[in-house]
């Protein structure tokens, strides 16, 4: 009783939290927001899409605003999650990219706004020679202990299926139970399924080789020369994150104006180069220097593009079955 | 043969504190290697600014002492009541919150909140941080202080009553005064118990309501970061303090 | 007097513990989530073989501890008791580090045990090593881990024993002839086994239910029951199959509550 008594008592400027991966935004971007709107920002971050969902699941975790990636979307919606978008609100919506104006989980951007996107491929240290030049590459002896993998089900298998020919978003019963085998062979080389964190151990040189994203990867050779990243050549999956309003959220409005704030060129610009990510923002991305803008590690060239696969969301038995074979995998 | 076993004691007693220590003097150290670099508190400080820490660390002390309030008074009459009248069920139910795994108290804490949620408009937050940490605790208080309880005289309270108080009265101005320093010691473990917890308040703890234990978790997993060094070495001193004065008031 | 108590205990102890075991029975949503039917298939899963091989893995964890901590907890206890005026003193510095945040003392490990840490550290720039040897992440770093966590649980039940011994047996013994090892082994020794049995199951029965230790310092590799269940209840997000687990860790748990109990071991709690 007294708690909340005291907890009222605190009432400040109106609050929006808002759950996002770590290292995504800007420095200023959450102060110079909380600036102009004279509000304050709870920013939470997760190391993992699993992570974030396991807590939003229940439907009464307390974000705002959380940043899936395209692949979830559908599920989300599915569950009740999501609240429908005010388009109305977002009069920075226009400044997407063409691509990412209609686009293929979420057609009319009715629950989500496309954020940043990117793939996943291989960060390395240049005294692995050869290079790595595939997810094959991943299963070396030479790596034994200073190799990690995305904590990640739907990348890990994704690279585990790429391995083996197949799709990322394969739901043949026979082609996960190969893949997951693939994983749990791989399992005695591994040092550790991490993500993000492990850019430090790279810079240091405990790990030789990870299945990163190229946005991380590029962030730590940005910190060491020492570093390199490859697009495998079996193909690689793409994924974009989009920013979505928890239909749990009592601030519909004020994280309405933060979805369109995002969506400012100059902002979202700001986030592509402080984080190393590619923007789906047009305006913002003609606004990054060329050095961005034909880095071939953030906007890969049309022939290794086409390497490339959308995460795609999938049915709920596959997606079961998936979720099991990851959790036998951990387990081994 | 005893000084073979003096020896191994101050051994024992080395791997027992070494870490601590050394943990201790590199939260001084200027550099954020493992190399000695010259005395610092730049990481003391760079602690002291950081709002994060602070914010939970606030958090930490504020559920702690609800917690704190709220588990010694369920607890003290709880073992009053059982020094009076042994009770197997009472008994069988502190047991099992003491070897309950923490793992398995927070899932099913958090299995509870949720599905209580479909009926109240429960939110994780502060409230339900201490109430599980009042569950956690109860037990503990109930053991000390029904070990305060059997070194008293029972002879003690039966004169009061037969001096024409009431079980109550007995209880309060017999009884409660002699329990005193059992209480507090209780009640220091309690805080102490409460202000490290990690497993079942990860579990259950809302947006607004993280704990220190838990920043520092995220810190350790994330890397080595000397401030975790220093934000430890305050921790270690504090609870130490605390665990120190509690011992000396049970023995009082 | 105990109503207030009790009822705390049925809200918060009892019901949720019996939320869990009807979570049990269900079955897990598509992408998380509880949804019906009723169903015995997480008891069923759990005897796959990958799963009984986890709890193999921490009675392994559990017992290899346990025994760690009676071999070295055995002789502090034995010093603590023969140490007269000053007996609880050092009692009291063998506690101290144990009431200390436990989260610390096992950050406190990692910071030791890393590739970049102080021990490798050392030996390297010693030049005793080449390379850091992985110290960490492995299940003897977890083992140590639990060892140092739980150390007193064994010393504090055996010393309450042989504080209480009576000299006068072990005198007896020496002016028979008994040289002091035989005399340890042939008299103090069975003496002490209630207080050996009592730490023993002190020790063992919280590194089953171990999670922190094994999460932090085994790196995620060395899954520990503890571990699994926790991962079911969040990145795993398979609510009735991790309640299932929970109920089986409870039931071995419970179990061994009840040898401790019949044992007398109450005295010690």
């Amino acid at each position: 009783m007294a708690l909340a008594a005291l907890a009222a008592c605190r009432t400040g400027p109106p609050r929006l939290n808002v759950f996002n991966w770590s290292d995504y935004v800007a420095p200023e971007t959450i102060p110079a927001f909380e600036a102009e709107f004279g509000v304050r920002v709870r920013y939470g971050t997760y190391e993992s899409g699993e992570e974030m969902l396991a807590k939003v699941l229940s439907g009464n975790s307390g974000w705002d605003v959380v940043f899936p990636s395209n692949s979830l979307v559908e599920p989300m919606r599915e569950l009740g999650l999501l609240a429908p978008l005010r388009h109305d609100w977002l009069a920075n919506l226009d400044n997407l990219e063409e691509g990412f104006r209609r686009p293929s989980w979420d057609p009319n951007l009715d629950w989500c706004v496309p954020y940043m996107w990117g793939g996943t491929g291989i960060a390395y240290r240049r005294e692995v020679t050869p290079p790595p030049t595939g997810w094959a590459s991943l299963w070396e002896e030479r790596l034994r202990g200073r190799l990690t993998m995305l904590d990640d089900p739907a990348e890990v298998l994704g690279a585990c299926l790429k391995k083996l020919g197949w799709s990322v978003n394969s739901i043949d019963p026979v082609e996960l139970e190969r893949a997951g085998q693939e994983a749990r062979a791989q399992k005695a080389l591994l040092r550790a399924y991490v993500n993000a964190e492990v850019r430090d151990q790279l810079v240091a040189g405990d790990v030789l080789a990870a299945q990163l994203w190229a946005t991380t990867s590029l962030q730590a050779i940005e910190e060491s020369a020492a570093l390199a990243f490859v697009w495998p050549e079996e193909g690689f999956p793409l994924y974009a994150d989009n920013v979505v309003v928890l239909r749990e959220s009592e601030r519909g409005e004020l994280a309405h104006r933060f979805v369109d704030y995002l969506l400012r060129p100059e902002v979202a610009a700001a986030v592509a180069k402080a984080t190393k990510s590619a923007t789906t923002n047009a305006k913002a991305r003609a606004l990054l220097p060329e050095s961005f803008r034909s880095n071939a590690t953030l906007y890969p060239p049309p022939e290794v593009l086409r390497r490339g696969e959308w995460f795609a969301s999938l049915p709920a038995t596959a997606q079961r079955l998936r979720d099991r074979i990851w959790t036998e995998i951990r387990s081994a | 043969m005893s000084r073979l076993l003096a020896l191994y004691a101050a051994a024992i007693y080395a791997f027992l504190h070494l870490p601590l220590l050394i943990l201790a003097i590199f939260s001084f150290n200027a550099s954020r290697f493992t190399i000695w670099e010259g005395f610092s508190l730049r990481w003391y400080r760079a602690a002291l600014e950081n709002p994060q820490l602070l914010e939970t660390c606030w958090n930490s002390l504020v559920i702690a002492a609800a917690a704190t309030l709220v588990a010694t008074c369920l607890g003290t009459l709880c073992a009053y009541g059982l020094w009076k009248r042994r009770s197997a069920p009472m008994a069988a139910g502190l047991y099992i919150s003491l070897v309950t795994p923490e793992v398995v108290m927070g899932i099913s804490l958090l299995a509870f909140y949720q599905w209580l949620f479909r009926y109240l408009d429960v939110r994780p937050g502060l409230h339900t941080v201490v109430a599980a940490h009042v569950t956690f605790c109860l037990a503990y208080v109930v053991l000390v202080v029904l070990a305060r309880l059997r070194t008293l005289e029972p002879a003690l309270e039966e004169a009061a009553m037969d001096l024409g108080a009431t079980e109550w009265q007995a209880f309060r101005r017999v009884t409660l005064p002699l329990l005193g320093p059992g209480i507090a010691a209780a009640a220091m473990l309690c805080f102490t118990l409460s202000f490290d917890d990690y497993v079942i308040t990860s579990l259950v703890a809302g947006v607004d309501s993280e704990t220190l234990p838990m920043v520092i978790y995220a810190m350790a997993r994330r890397g080595v970061s000397p401030v975790v060094n220093a934000v430890s070495t305050i921790i270690v001193f504090g609870l130490g303090i605390l665990v120190l004065a509690a011992g000396r008031l049970q023995r009082a | 007097m105990l109503a207030p108590a009790a009822v705390w205990m049925a809200v918060f102890v009892a019901a949720p513990l019996g939320v869990v075991a009807a979570y049990s029975f269900l079955t897990r949503g598509p992408y998380g989530g509880l949804s019906e039917p009723w169903t015995l298939e997480n008891y069923v899963r759990l005897a796959d073989p990958l799963y009984l091989r986890i709890v193999a893995r921490s009675f392994r964890i559990a017992a290899v501890t346990t025994a760690l901590c009676l071999l070295l907890g055995f002789p502090l206890a034995l010093f603590l008791a023969r140490s007269g005026g000053r007996k609880h003193l050092l009692l009291a510095l063998v506690i101290l580090p144990f009431w200390t945040s436990y989260l610390v003392r096992t950050y406190a490990w990692m910071f030791l045990l890393r590739d970049t840490g102080l021990v490798n550290t050392l030996l390297v720039e010693a030049g005793l090593l080449e390379r850091p040897l992985p110290l960490l992440y492995n299940e003897g770093a977890v083992i140590l881990g639990l060892v140092y966590g739980h150390l007193p649980f064994m010393v504090l039940p055996i010393f309450a024993v042989l504080e209480r011994l009576d000299r006068s047996l072990v005198e007896a013994a020496a002016d028979l002839g008994a040289r002091p090892l035989e005399t340890l082994v042939r008299v103090v020794l069975p003496l002490a086994r209630p207080g050996i049995v009592a730490g023993a199951l002190l020790v063992f029965i919280p590194c089953l239910g171990a999670y922190l230790t094994p999460d932090l310092l085994g790196g995620g590799k060395t899954v520990m029951v503890g571990n699994l269940i926790q991962s079911q209840f969040t990145a795993a997000r398979d609510w009735p199959f991790g309640a299932a687990v929970s109920l089986a860790l409870m039931a071995l748990v419970m179990l061994g509550l009840t040898v401790f109990l019949r044992r007398g071991g109450e005295r010690f709690l």
